[in-house]
């Protein structure tokens, strides 16, 4: 099992929170990539990524049919946060049995805390051309990281976790 | 079909580089970054990449050549665009060299390859009703004053 360390903590938060804006990497079953950035992120216990199901389309598609993803930060890059994160993923969505666990991870405790994300973080950073007219949430996706890897110029491959 | 680019993107594809996603065949996903990017023609783009960053996607890409990139830093938010296409890795020959040439001068990066994306795909990512609406069947006129009825920003190109 691995376990993030505080500066992977601080970073994974939403950006308005000095967290970051992040790719969300996944890849069909035949394997077509697919990256898309996102906004709503927190960490969950010490080996988990929530990120909001806002808006996904391929991303929720892929990971219905394929829970292999990858985590990694698209901004800020400067501050040390080369990382990737690769695990399993699923997407809880309103409506699971409020008894599902992924590995360790409750589905009550998730949407009860993260289900309202943009009431509870609105994005109040995000600038205006960008910024959607209304979120509508269906769910979030848990991420049980297994290991990460360093993208730091010099240092990429090199595991920075290992469960 | 040639995915056609705007002058904006090419902008922010140049100033800020990718982030480049690749799979392997049965769907593992991994990343590094294309810290210098060129577009090097209509619908290609090339990267260039350190042994170290090679080294991650080169067993990959020798399996399933299909890449998908956003741009990196600011641009995953002010270039909300997905680009996928088909990935080569480049060890010489021309492009290799002019690229990997560029890539020193520019960023000091000691080029072991170059990954020459050729775009078949291209999404529009921002959040809203617009996320994931595919643009590449556009004309390149059509595709500029969609662009420019959105965003009109350029960043600079970064050191």
């Amino acid at each position: 099992m691995v376990k993030f360390t505080k500066e992977m903590k601080e970073a994974l938060r939403v950006p308005g929170k000095g967290g970051s804006l992040i790719y969300l990497c996944t890849s069909s079953r035949d394997g077509n990539p697919n990256i898309a950035a996102m906004r709503f992120v927190a960490t969950h216990m010490d080996d988990k990524i929530l990120i909001a199901d806002m808006f996904l389309l391929k991303t929720k598609a892929n990971i219905k049919e394929n829970p292999e993803v990858a985590v990694t930060i698209c901004h800020p890059l400067d501050e040390g946060r080369w990382w990737v994160f690769k695990g399993k993923a699923v997407d809880m969505e309103y409506g699971f049995p409020r008894d599902f666990d992924w590995y360790g991870a409750n589905a009550t405790d998730i949407l009860n805390e993260w289900g309202n994300w943009n009431k509870a973080e609105p994005p109040d950073e995000v600038p205006p051309d960008i910024v959607f007219p209304k979120a509508v949430q269906r769910g979030v996706v848990v991420v049980h990281v297994e290991e990460a890897y360093s993208i730091e110029p010099g240092h990429v491959g090199e595991k920075v976790l290992t469960g | 079909m040639t995915v056609n680019l705007t002058d904006r993107m090419k902008a922010w594809i140049e100033a800020m580089g990718c982030h480049l996603c690749v799979a392997t065949p049965e769907g593992v996903p991994f990343v590094v970054l294309g810290r210098y990017a060129e577009v090097t023609g209509n619908g290609e783009v090339a990267f260039a990449l350190a042994q170290d960053e090679a080294k991650v996607i080169a067993p990959v890409l020798s399996e399933n050549s299909r890449v998908a990139f956003g741009v990196s830093r600011q641009g995953g938010i002010r270039a909300a665009y997905q680009f996928k296409g088909t990935g080569e890795l480049l060890r010489s020959g021309s492009v290799f060299d002019t690229i990997a040439a560029q890539a020193k001068e520019e960023k000091g990066i000691d080029a072991e390859s170059v990954l020459l994306v050729r775009l078949t795909e291209l999404y529009c990512t921002k959040p809203g009703y617009e996320a994931g609406q595919r643009l590449d069947g556009m004309t390149p006129e059509e595709l500029d004053a969609w662009e420019r009825q959105r965003w009109k920003d350029v960043p600079r190109k970064r050191d």
